[in-house]
């Protein structure tokens, strides 16, 4: 049994610090991936300043529980450190962090992107950009969809994928 | 003497907010009809020394009666903006009603006119009521009149009107009625949901909760056409004609008790439901 844990919080992480508290004491584990996204200073408009993020307390928690739960049905996963941050955020600051520890690491990499993904399709988090010239929130990106929908199998979604999938090929061939 | 009591906005002002009477010249001339109530409340010996016409100013209903006929008569004289009538009847009725230790005043004017003659109706009905105390006064200065209101309407462009709801009884004694205008949606709101009364917890959040303007509301059970998320929509949207544009968005997602949920779910006393738009975090 895996362990894992879930935070949503306005402070920073040091990802060093909890890179040696998965491994400490433990011989088992072969692989730690880990993801740190970044507050970048241009996105949808040049020029970010900073920006805001809301959550849904208590359902952005569980919605990141339960996406942890469906990665560790399909890999083998020794460990997994969710941490999200919200308030306001300067271009730089560290955002997120997902780490996924496993004794192999196709396991941890695949496992990572996965929450990733489906972190930024589903838990329920919202950007707001402020920029020299006003604030926007954030629109959701067709590509954090089709990247959440590459790990479906068997639903509308994949099949929306690949029947894109045979046009690429019907195209080359 | 209008008919602006049914329409909307304030027609005895004009465009620069001056007091103004309507030109009523070029209007039908339609039979025009109104009812209008008023009760004077007061010490049980009170109304007994009315109805056994042993007051010393002698028959106090008849004298309340002719007031208000007279009164109605000169309206146009008491309200500034009031057109002058020639009202083809007035009637006055003054009924004790010993069980409720008060005299109920019931007035009808009509006339065949180019206007309304609810305010004559009123003025009778008032006028009656002041008449009453006036002889009564020596007696009990404790008198209260109360519930004067239209009972009924006809005529003119708004037809034939009668006041909903069992309105038997003066204001007072009825169940306070919520705020209807000019108040913040939380403050007409607050008044309906009765303490212990179920409701549901409605939360918004992101663009959403800017663009309604508030992160959350109690939407009362009772209220609900249907127990669903569809109905929940269909209320906040009476409540708020202008939320079509946020509320209706295709792309906005539904949570129920922190679940998300697609189309349409059912929901439950207690259950809270979160309208927001699609997730961006990462």
């Amino acid at each position: 049994m895996s362990r894992f844990s879930v935070s949503v919080q306005s402070e920073s992480f040091d990802i060093g610090q909890i890179s040696a508290d998965i491994s400490e004491g433990r011989t088992d584990i072969g692989a730690i991936v880990s993801f740190t996204g970044l507050v970048r200073d241009f996105n949808e408009k040049p020029d970010v300043t900073a920006l805001t993020l809301e959550h849904y307390p208590g359902m952005t928690e569980s919605a990141l529980d339960n996406i942890i739960q469906q990665a560790c049905e399909r890999w083998p996963l020794q460990d997994v450190r969710v941490i999200h941050r919200v308030g306001r955020l300067t271009p730089g600051d560290p955002i997120v962090l997902v780490v996924t520890a496993s004794a192999h690491r196709l396991a941890a990499f695949d496992a990572c992107a996965f929450i990733m993904d489906y972190l930024k399709t589903q838990a329920p988090f919202w950007k707001k950009e402020n920029t020299d010239y006003g604030d926007y929130w954030v629109s959701a990106r067709e590509s954090d969809q089709n990247a959440a929908a590459r790990w479906v199998e068997n639903t509308e979604t994949t099949e929306h994928v690949n029947s894109k999938a045979q046009e690429v090929n019907h195209e080359s061939a | 003497m209008s008919d602006q009591l049914l329409t909307p906005g304030f027609t005895h002002l004009d465009d620069e907010g001056h007091a103004s009477m309507v030109d009523v010249t070029e209007k039908a001339v339609t039979q025009r009809e109104a009812v209008a109530e008023a009760y004077v409340q007061m010490q049980p010996e009170t109304l007994q020394l009315i109805v056994s016409g042993g007051h010393k100013k002698g028959d106090v209903l008849a004298v309340a009666r002719i007031a208000g006929i007279q009164a109605a008569k000169r309206t146009s004289d008491l309200i500034p903006l009031c057109h002058p009538l020639m009202l083809t009847k007035v009637g006055v009725e003054l009924t004790p009603e010993p069980e409720r230790d008060r005299i109920r005043i019931e007035a009808i004017c009509k006339l065949a006119g180019q206007t309304g003659v609810e305010m004559e109706a009123l003025t009778a009905a008032s006028v009656a009521a002041l008449t009453l105390y006036d002889m009564c006064k020596a007696v009990d200065k404790t008198m209260v009149i109360s519930g004067t209101k239209v009972l009924e309407k006809k005529g003119g462009k708004s037809g034939h009107w009668v006041l909903e709801s069992d309105s038997s009884a003066p204001v007072e004694e009825r169940k306070t009625q919520p705020a209807v205008t000019s108040v913040l949606p939380q403050e007409i709101f607050e008044p309906e949901v009765r303490k212990g009364s179920p409701t549901i917890q409605v939360k918004f959040f992101a663009q959403l909760r800017e663009q309604v303007g508030m992160d959350e509301y109690q939407v009362p059970m009772n209220q609900l056409e249907k127990y669903t998320v569809a109905g929940v929509k269909q209320w906040l949207l009476a409540q708020h004609p202008n939320w079509d544009t946020f509320l209706t968005q295709k792309s906005l997602l539904t949570a129920v008790n922190q679940n998300m949920v697609k189309g349409d779910a059912g929901i439950n006393e207690g259950d809270e439901l979160a309208f927001f738009p699609p997730v961006t975090g990462g």
